[in-house]
């Protein structure tokens, strides 16, 4: 009989838990019922003889649990002799072993050992005498592997019954506030298994909640206990997430746990203030590998800790939205944004440095292209159209930095190309559609052309007729383009006829009698990779139309109704109350609206339009605003309100967040007591004597009153002007440039209503006080307020002037004419004047300097208009494409900044002598290049848009190259590119002619 | 493999159109056609094969100045896809009784075929072939040939040719397009014009003795049906056949049809899947939609 059990011994020993069934196998249920008894016996002695209460000292009723190691209780009863501490140790291992390996009864029964486990009460009384003894950190570990190994294998349900849940939870509570390591590792895998329970058998869960209840509190100990791991790194970490999200689909099916999450608990606050830490530490600054990089690959991410560490959040995050219930997946959305996009990573588009600036863009292109769930990308979406900080949206912030010659230029580019490949109605709505709705762009009686069907081909004939006559396919083809060229012919007459002999002979006899012939054209060599053009312009356009079927309208021109929509009606209407209404929806998160209502009542609005020109044409013109009106002109701020009570919740989560150990503490502890109290009471019922003691609680206290309560807050920060007069911070790259960029720092913070923004931005800077440091001390620079009134009026003036009657003369039409200076979208915003918004305005001016532009930028311009080109509405299509088309004067097509750049070539092509060799030169280098771009775009599995840079290239393999040619020849590669450009953009324009009439299936 | 990788493209872009077509007429159209199968799936060749022998210097002998007046290499690909949007026209309309589809070798040649439904020449199921000359939209009218000259006074006794020509007496790109042409291939057969007959004794018939033209008629359309099945008088893979019923082969291109209606709101769903959209309907606004985000 001693056989079996020593066996388990060991095996339980060696943590071997392989093959124990077999060990058991066959061993007769009576015989381990008799060993467990025995067993049990050996143990109750031993903890008879220690108990206190049968010792009959007077004393002892006062402390019989005492978790205080080192403390009066263990020296009154003296300590317990090491050989029978083992002794027990050994009996319950094989007890447990037993146990687990029980088989339930019949039709569900218990087993007889688990029955005896739950009338003697044994798991209970063997936490009690854990107590007994000091409770280290050892004795806690060995604990949760007991019940990690009971959860994990036992072969019937054990958590059904109270006798064994109670102390599980009483270990689980008592555990809250470990440090060390190794038990956090248990204690997470222990929950871990738990939650794995939970989710195979979701009637526990109520078990869960009832062993609290029964004391007067709900509580979900099993959650909160995980809630600290959510930000860890490693496996721990994962372990906890992963067991959150079990706790999260279980969620979506239980009402009673959504409502538990959601209004019990800092779940949703941890998770986002998490974000704004993990962004605290992320560099503010990346090294740049070179001149091409414009967005973080993969690749490049995974050389960053902090950011891979930021990156698992989100994507845990995004995860907790796709399987949350909708009420936890509303707050929590609504947390990240008002606790995340909102106070930290606004300020981060706007920090000081270009550097910084791009390294922020980077950083939100990636999360846009990481976050998956259409509720998370709403958030994020909403934030860019329609926050606004410092009352400048952050979407005409970040268009007019496309405008920006350094890097921060390439970056935004690369953003917009991830914004416009998610194909969202809303992002296409406010940066191209919205300025095309009123039609007014285009000659009145233009409108009906809107939705004309190109039949013939006529535009991309007229696109493909810019090429330059150096790149012509007719004239002195580059040795290259012989190989890229087909046969075009007469059927039966073409030379190779290997493989289909049949058909061509068919084919030659066609003449039907009857004289009538049906070939196409003589012999015509063709461009090959128009044909590749074709096909992907295929492609793209038919998943566009496919993902667009979604959309709210067509944008043909009749829907939305121009009429309805004229500038002024369509322009700010709802602007105000259109602010996230994830946010306002929740009466319980009161903080979005009062920060709103604050900026709107409280002060002046700013004048929209000396913001809106941050950083347009910041280079080549630089109206320097002067900020030295006298701070008394603007009204006094009211007086500071009361933090709003989602923010105080928010500061003390974040608070202990900054302590390191997150504890929920009101109701946590309020958890924990109730656990210390049924344990003492049941103990004293076990043991007849006990007295409630405090020990317990004492044990617990110290964490949550570490907490600091203060933590150099000052709620009453004064809501005054703050103005980020940084301009001497300015970067050495931008030496060049100080006093522009010094002037798009100039802008004006609305600081009323972010003094609770500021003290969250404090509080999230403690977290990192490196990181946030820098920031601090920007802040703290005295900063003169601005008056808005002289801007205002000078604006206003400008305005005038800009009537439609009277158009500038240089912004006449005229596709060959002098360079039009791009005029910001400020400027003729509010007017009726024609304007297709800054956004495309924005492209196409940076398309017009194509012959300077780097390679890069130039791949990611005509990547972005390509894809703007694909999109099937008709009034985004005849504007990009249908050069029949009558716009506006004052409307600048694309059609007529290609026309200035064919010219631009045409011209430098007569004026050097050895372009064409160049050309040729050129050709190779990118030809040459074309493996490795795929190579990285497949790798790097980055963007949104199914765009490849490379597929604008030739595809053939070159011969080997004749010379080389730096890449600091922009306007050679500009040539080719522009080139291939006018194929794509012609390939886009004829598969719409087919693609857009036929109705889609499938 | 196919030698003009221009033709596949077409093949493939009408594709989609095309089933749509077959099954329509499916009693019709002749489904084994055994090159359907590879041809249909083509695309795009990554580089023709065939492409590689034919590096000899190119003789540029005949640079066309395409209708468009650009560049002679892609004119081609002008006619190319002129002629695709035509076909999509002809799919928009819907025209009752008349199914077309280009041939495999050339987009200048469509096959077609005509189903009478009531009428003198009821129970009539005539094949033609659409013939588009090479410079199309800029030149003549296409013509339209059927296979079997049917008894008629505006189609030539011999040749099966119908004056079309009377019709479209000068074709005009963006005005004429060839579904106008088939829809007139359908109307002769309801209202006979007799005037500047093709076929003067059918014309002369009509008039003077409807008894004898209408046996005659009969006869004409009992002949026509009677080579239904004979093998398609131009041998190409999307030439238009008839088979008798065969269950093995018809039945289950018979019961798609019968599904097919059902079938659009199923993928109504699939094709939620990419885009994005929180605007209202009626709204201009972003995120005017009531129930924020839309659950996948």
């Amino acid at each position: 009989m001693c056989d079996p059990v020593t066996m388990m011994a060991s095996v339980v020993a060696s943590g071997n838990r392989d093959g124990q069934s077999l060990v058991l196998k066959g061993v007769d249920p009576e015989t381990c019922m008799i060993v467990f008894k025995n067993h049990w016996a050996q143990v109750v002695k031993i903890l008879e003889k220690h108990d206190p209460l049968r010792s009959s000292s007077a004393l002892s009723s006062l402390s019989v649990i005492n978790l205080t190691a080192g403390s009066s209780g263990s020296s009154r009863f003296g300590p317990i002799p090491g050989d029978e501490a083992n002794a027990v140790q050994n009996y319950v291992e094989h007890m447990l072993f037993l146990l687990m390996e029980e088989e339930s009864g019949q039709a569900g029964a218990m087993g007889p050992i688990l029955e005896f486990v739950v009338m003697e009460n044994v798991m209970e009384r063997l936490f009690v005498w854990s107590l007994r003894r000091e409770f280290t950190d050892d004795m806690k570990l060995e604990q949760l592997k007991m019940y990690e190994m009971l959860v994990g294998q036992a072969r019937q349900p054990l958590l059904h019954h109270k006798p064994i849940l109670r102390p599980l939870m009483m270990l689980l509570s008592s555990c809250s506030s470990t440090t060390a390591p190794a038990v956090e590792a248990e204690l997470v895998l222990l929950l871990n298994q738990l939650c794995y329970v939970l989710a195979k058998d979701p009637s526990i869960l109520e078990l869960f909640f009832h062993t609290s209840e029964d004391q007067g509190a709900t509580n979900f100990l099993i959650f909160s206990l995980l809630i600290p791991f959510i930000h860890r790194e490693g496996t721990v970490g994962q372990q906890a997430r992963d067991a959150l999200l079990l706790i999260m689909s279980l969620s979506a099916e239980n009402e009673r746990v959504a409502k538990h999450i959601a209004e019990n608990t800092f779940f949703c606050p941890v998770l986002a203030t998490g974000l704004s830490g993990l962004y605290s530490s992320l560099p503010t600054k990346l090294e740049v590998p070179n001149e091409e990089w414009h967005c973080l690959h993969k690749e490049d991410w995974l050389q960053m800790p902090s950011l891979i560490q930021f990156l698992n959040s989100l994507e845990f995050c995004n995860a907790v939205i796709q399987v949350a219930h909708p009420d936890i997946r509303d707050q929590l959305v609504s947390y990240i944004y008002n606790g995340f996009l909102v106070p930290v990573l606004a300020p981060a588009l706007h920090k000081v440095t270009l550097e910084e600036v791009m390294t922020t863009t980077a950083y939100l292109d990636l999360f846009l292209r990481s976050v998956t769930e259409p509720a998370l990308l709403q958030t994020f979406l909403s934030f860019i159209l329609l926050h606004r900080h410092e009352n400048v949206h952050i979407l005409d912030t970040l268009v007019s930095r496309i405008n920006t010659p350094f890097q921060l230029g390439i970056v935004s580019l690369a953003l917009f190309r991830t914004l416009i490949g998610l194909y969202c109605e809303d992002v296409m709505l406010q940066l191209v559609l919205r300025y095309l709705i009123p039609c007014n762009h285009m000659m009145l009686s233009q409108r009906r052309v809107v939705r004309e069907r190109d039949c013939y081909s006529a535009s991309a004939a007229k696109i493909l007729a810019l090429t330059p006559s150096c790149c012509s396919p007719d004239r002195s083809p580059p040795p290259l383009r012989q190989l890229d060229s087909i046969l075009f012919s007469k059927g039966g007459e073409t030379p190779d006829n290997s493989g289909n002999t049949e058909e061509e002979m068919s084919f030659s006899e066609e003449n039907d009698g009857s004289g009538n012939s049906c070939t196409i054209g003589s012999e015509i060599y063709l461009d090959v990779s128009y044909l590749h053009y074709l096909y992907d312009a295929r492609l793209s356009i038919s998943s566009c139309i496919r993902a667009c079927r979604v959309w709210s309208a067509p944008y043909d021109g009749e829907d939305p109704p121009p009429e309805k929509y004229q500038p002024g009606v369509l322009e700010e209407p709802g602007l105000t109350s259109r602010h996230p209404q994830i946010a306002l929806k929740k009466a319980q998160h009161p903080f979005a609206s009062q920060a709103g209502s604050c900026v709107l009542s409280g002060t002046d609005p700013l004048p929209v339009n000396q913001l809106e020109l941050e950083w347009d044409d910041s280079y080549d013109a630089c109206p320097v605003q002067t900020a030295d009106a006298p701070a008394e002109s603007r009204p006094p701020p009211p007086p500071p309100a009361e933090p709003p009570k989602h923010i105080q919740e928010m500061r003390r989560t974040a608070r202990m967040l900054v302590k390191g150990s997150y504890i929920e503490e009101n109701d946590f502890q309020d958890d924990v007591m109730v656990y210390d109290l049924i344990a003492k009471k049941d103990s004293g019922n076990v043991e007849r004597t006990s007295k409630p003691s405090s020990s317990q609680t004492e044990e617990t206290k110290p964490g949550s009153a570490d907490i600091p309560l203060k933590n150099g807050l000052n709620l009453t920060l004064p809501g005054s002007a703050i103005v980020d007069n940084s301009r001497n911070s300015l970067d050495a790259k931008a030496n060049g440039q100080t006093d522009c960029n010094a002037n798009l720092q100039n802008t004006t913070a609305v600081a009323l209503g972010d003094d609770l923004l500021a003290q969250y931005e404090e509080l999230i800077r403690t977290l990192d006080p490196e990181a946030g440091g820098k920031q601090v001390k920007a802040d703290r620079e005295v900063k003169k307020p601005i008056t808005p009134v002289e801007v205002v009026e000078e604006d206003e003036m400008d305005f005038a002037s800009f009537s439609a009657e009277t158009p500038e003369p240089e912004k006449l039409h005229s596709p060959f004419g002098t360079i039009n200076r791009f005029r910001s979208g400020s400027a003729t915003k509010n007017h009726s004047l024609p304007f297709t918004g800054p956004f495309i305005s924005v492209l196409l001016s940076r398309l017009e300097n194509m012959l300077s532009n780097s390679l890069h930028v130039n791949l990611l311009l005509t990547g972005i208009l390509a894809q703007l080109a694909a999109y099937p509405q008709p009034l985004l299509r005849s504007f990009l494409l249908n050069t029949n088309l009558v716009f506006q004067p004052t409307v600048r097509s694309l059609y007529q900044v290609l026309a200035i750049v064919k010219n631009q070539i045409e011209e430098l092509a007569a004026s050097k002598k050895d372009f064409t060799e160049l050309i040729t030169a050129a050709q190779h280098c990118l030809m040459a290049r074309e493996p490795s771009f795929i190579e990285t775009d497949k790798s790097g599995g980055s963007s949104g848009s199914n765009h490849h840079e490379g597929g604008r290239i030739l595809k053939n393999s070159p011969p080997p190259k004749p010379k080389a040619i730096s890449l600091e020849r922009t306007e050679v590669f500009a040539t080719i590119l522009f080139t291939e450009f006018l194929k794509e953009l012609a390939a886009i324009a004829q598969e719409h002619s087919i693609l857009s009439y036929i109705p889609m299936e499938e | 493999m196919n030698l003009n990788p221009f033709w596949s493209m077409s093949t493939n872009t009408s594709r989609k159109p095309r089933s749509d077509n077959e099954e329509q007429s499916g009693h019709g159209e002749q489904r084994a056609s055994p090159a359907r199968m590879p041809f249909g799936r083509k695309q795009l060749p990554p580089i023709p094969k065939n492409a590689a022998p034919i590096t000899k210097p190119s003789p540029m002998g005949t640079p066309i100045q395409s209708a468009n007046g650009t560049h002679a290499s892609y004119g081609p690909f002008y006619l190319e896809y002129s002629l695709l949007a035509e076909f999509t026209l002809v799919i928009k309309q819907k025209l009752p009784g008349i199914y077309v589809q280009p041939s495999y070798k050339s987009a200048l040649m469509w096959f077609g075929v005509i189903f009478i439904r009531h009428g003198l020449y009821q129970d009539g199921v005539f094949k033609f072939t659409v013939y588009i000359p090479d410079n199309y939209p800029d030149g003549e009218c296409p013509k339209l040939v059927f296979d079997i000259p049917v008894f008629h006074p505006l189609v030539d006794p011999v040749s099966g040719e119908l004056d079309v020509r009377r019709a479209f007496t000068k074709w005009r790109r963006n005005h004429n397009h060839i579904w106008q042409v088939l829809m007139y291939a359908r109307t002769v057969f309801y209202k006979i014009n007799t005037t500047d007959p093709l076929n003067p004794e059918a014309a002369v018939l009509y008039e003077k003795d409807v008894q004898l033209f209408k046996s005659k008629v009969v006869d004409s359309v009992k002949l026509c049906n009677s080579h239904l099945f004979d093998q398609p008088k131009i041998d190409d893979p999307y030439a238009i056949s008839f088979s008798p019923w065969n269950p093995a082969v018809h039945e289950e291109a018979k019961d798609r049809m019968f599904t097919y209606k059902r079938r659009p709101e199923d993928h109504h769903k699939a094709s939620q899947a990419s885009g994005l959209s929180w605007v209202k309907p009626g709204s201009t606004q972003p995120f005017s939609k009531e129930d924020n985000p839309p659950q996948s």
